[in-house]
């Protein structure tokens, strides 16, 4: 299933291929966290975007599209970049690392399972963009 | 910048040395101002542990100011396992304290009659019998010199026995063991009988425009803080990076012939933060703190070792033990040695031993099986000590492999043993280490930071991929240009710092009115400047090479069957460069254009 970011529907996308994905599947087998996103206005975007997921041993359990900030207290992670800069990793402009290290992709969680598990994310991030047809 | 003092140990005279202004404006402080200063000093006939040799301890312009990451130093002089130019730097607190006295640098020549430290309390130098210290440890020669001289805020840089003996990668330490570690400047220290200098001021740290400058640091300070590098570095310190490095295939393994270790999450910064950790240090002024303290089954508090510690006496020996890897690292402190130097000689020798090229008979009755820790520690002892087979040892790599036959089995380029990021993973780092000034290191372009994606636009710094070639020659260029400007300043390589802002802050700690191109043209000037003093010294195009490892593909890992391309890199990088191919020189009309006339005059007449 493939859709156009930024919408709910690219989000159910993005579960359904996580969890049919079996190089994905096999990457993440030891991930055990879930992640907010906050996706700042700019451009197109005029309000802050909030996507939530919970992703478990190569799954993805659930996902929220603009869910309260509230609902998850305590993600594992808790990920920020403008609209620009998701675009552009989504496009593959921008590579998932350069926006990681130059604190593009603002990350706040524990680093040391986020250095441990790079492949995992970068593998993530490969699934994004494959359900990615169209920019909004 | 305030002066320079002049020692000469041999004489006991002293001598303020105020540098020229020009040069303050051409070269910043730091490394590329110490080149220019010892330029005519360093020749090629010049034995780098003779009186007559040059020991500089150079401050930058914001060493001291609480910058970002800008409490450090350099020693420079000439590298005494290379015979070319050397340099290293290094944080704690002594360097500040130094510019807290009133000085700029430290120039020692000459050579003591016998051991002695210095005291330098402002402008009060003193030099003192240092007889009963000689043999002593770098921590308990800081500790004991601080008792004499009775004034607990002093801080004292020492050398251990490594250096009195002068093992050619002996290293000067200073504060909580941060090490000024490559090149063999503590052996250069050693070799003028002098043991330690301690200093202590109470000036204020000056700087030209402070009004201006206390904002900027500030905010340069705040958005460091919330760097995501340096959220790793100040959790999981350096070796944070060791899973990520083993998972490109960028960290060589089993010196340097395997690309990938099993056991790499039992000595990464992550497990370290798990199970040792208890605190961590930090440089003068710096908000990262990425020193490690762990406590062991003893329960005393000790350093933690960063990346190259731990992956070379981890992975590059096939020991997966993070309790081990403290204890050498510690050891090797303790003499006094760099760590990535004697973990990549005791290497070779396992390397040597496992191809029937030494034996036992080589190495005193110690069989020298990978993963063997207490083989390891037998050697670091053997080398600080300067015993059996460690005594060949000491004189590095290069030479402890020609004994034997076998140089091209030596993972070193012009003498300095490589560190531990694989061209084969992170090809940029192919370029550093061939062309670096001092020898195989990753500290004058960290390019293998770009190679895993860390940009910068501002610069022209763009992103290849990490196997892409002669494309990124240009981009290794203007790296090492900037870091040169970071060695300069002296600023730590982890300051992730907006260019604009650097920019910004040179200007108010100098008086100066920069753009981009002015800082970056620095750097290039430094660079340009310190090759043509290897070229005095009789570096050639012949130098700029890798060793045999790095252009052997690796069997394994994510880098399996890579090899970079060395030449092309080569050629595209001269290009750029504008360096004459058959010489290895800087091209008279670059050094012309770069401002260096006189340099252009005395490396073409």
């Amino acid at each position: 299933m493939a859709a156009v970011f930024p919408s709910e529907e690219w989000l159910q996308g993005l579960q359904a291929k996580l969890n049919s994905d079996t190089r994905y599947h096999e990457i993440a087998k030891n991930w055990e966290g879930d992640l907010f996103f906050f996706i700042e206005p700019e451009g197109n975007l005029k309000e802050r975007l909030t996507f939530y997921l919970d992703l478990w041993h190569g799954a993805c359990r659930k996902v929220e599209y603009m869910p309260a900030a509230d609902s998850h207290p305590s993600p594992t992670f808790t990920l920020s970049a403008s609209y620009k800069d998701i675009t552009s990793i989504l496009t593959g402009k921008l590579n998932p690392m350069t926006a990681m290290m130059t604190s593009r992709l603002k990350v706040k969680g524990s680093m040391g399972y986020m250095m441990r598990n790079v492949p995992t994310v970068l593998d993530f991030v490969r699934v994004a963009q494959e359900v990615t047809t169209e920019i909004l | 910048m305030q002066p320079i003092l002049k020692i000469n140990l041999t004489t006991g005279k002293t001598e303020k040395y105020q540098i020229p202004p020009q040069w303050e404006r051409d070269f910043l402080g730091g490394a590329s101002l110490a080149a220019r200063i010892l330029y005519s000093s360093l020749t090629r006939e010049l034995d780098p542990l003779s009186p007559e040799a040059p020991l500089l301890f150079m401050m930058g312009p914001m060493t001291g100011t609480s910058g970002p990451t800008t409490g450090r130093f350099v020693v420079c002089g000439k590298g005494p396992a290379t015979g070319l130019w050397a340099e290293s730097n290094v944080g704690g607190f002594w360097g500040p304290e130094l510019r807290a006295a009133g000085y700029d640098g430290l120039w020692i020549t000459g050579k003591a009659d016998h051991p002695i430290y210095l005291w330098l309390d402002g402008q009060m130098l003193e030099s003192r019998d240092a007889a009963h210290l000689w043999g002593t440890n770098t921590y308990t020669t800081q500790e004991k010199v601080k008792e004499e001289i009775g004034e607990k805020s002093a801080h004292v840089c020492v050398i251990g026995s490594a250096g009195e003996k002068q093992v050619l990668f002996a290293s000067i330490m200073c504060d909580h063991g941060r090490m000024s570690g490559r090149t063999g400047m503590g052996a250069v220290m050693g070799a003028k009988n002098l043991k330690a200098i301690a200093v202590h001021g109470t000036n204020p740290i000056p700087v030209f425009d402070l009004a201006k400058y206390a904002p900027l640091r500030s905010e340069s300070n705040r958005v460091l803080k919330q760097d995501n590098e340096a959220k790793v570095l100040r959790e999981l310190g350096t070796a944070g990076a060791a899973n990520y490095a083993e998972y490109m295939g960028a960290m060589p393994v089993k010196y340097y012939s395997r690309g990938s270790f099993e056991n790499v999450d039992n000595i990464s910064g992550a497990k370290m933060t798990e199970t040792i950790l208890t605190g961590r240090s930090a440089c003068q002024g710096c908000v990262i703190a990425c020193g490690r303290v762990v406590k062991l089954g003893d329960r005393a508090k000790r350093k933690g070792p960063e990346y190259e510690t731990v992956i070379g006496f981890g992975p590059n020996l096939l020991n997966d033990s993070l309790e081990s890897i403290v204890d050498l690292g510690e050891l090797c402190d303790r003499y006094g040695m760099d760590t990535i130097s004697t973990s990549n000689i005791i290497g070779l020798a396992f390397h040597l031993f496992e191809k029937g090229i030494i034996t036992e008979k080589d190495t005193n009755g110690i069989p020298l099986e990978w993963g063997d820790v207490d083989a390891m520690e037998q050697l670091v002892n053997c080398i600080g000590r300067r015993e059996g087979i460690g005594d060949l040892m000491a004189q590095g790599s290069r030479r402890f492999a020609a004994h034997f036959d076998v140089e091209e089995e030596a993972a070193q380029v012009n003498g300095l043993e490589t560190a531990y990021h694989d061209p084969r993973g992170v090809s940029g780092m192919a370029l550093s280490y061939a062309t670096s000034p001092r020898g195989a290191c990753h500290n004058q372009s960290d390019y293998f930071f770009v190679d895993w994606g860390h940009t910068h636009e501002k610069l022209g710094i763009t992103y290849f991929d990490r196997h892409e070639h002669a494309e990124k020659s240009a981009n290794v260029a203007r790296h090492q240009d900037w870091r040169t400007v970071f060695n300069s300043i002296v600023m730590c390589i982890f300051a992730n710092t907006d260019p604009d802002l650097q920019v910004k802050l040179i200007d108010a700690a100098c008086g100066l009115d920069w753009t981009l191109e002015d800082m970056m043209r620095c750097g290039e000037r430094g660079w340009n400047l310190k090759r043509a003093i290897n070229n005095r010294m009789g570096l050639t195009a012949a130098n700029d090479r890798l060793p045999k490892a790095m252009l052997e593909p690796f069997p394994d890992g994510g880098s399996a069957g890579y090899v970079p391309d060395i030449q092309g890199m080569l050629i595209a990088y001269y290009q750029h460069r504008e360096w004459d191919a058959d010489t290895g020189k800087p091209t008279r009309a670059k050094l012309i254009q770069l401002g260096l006339t006189d340099i252009a005059a005395d490396l073409w007449e």
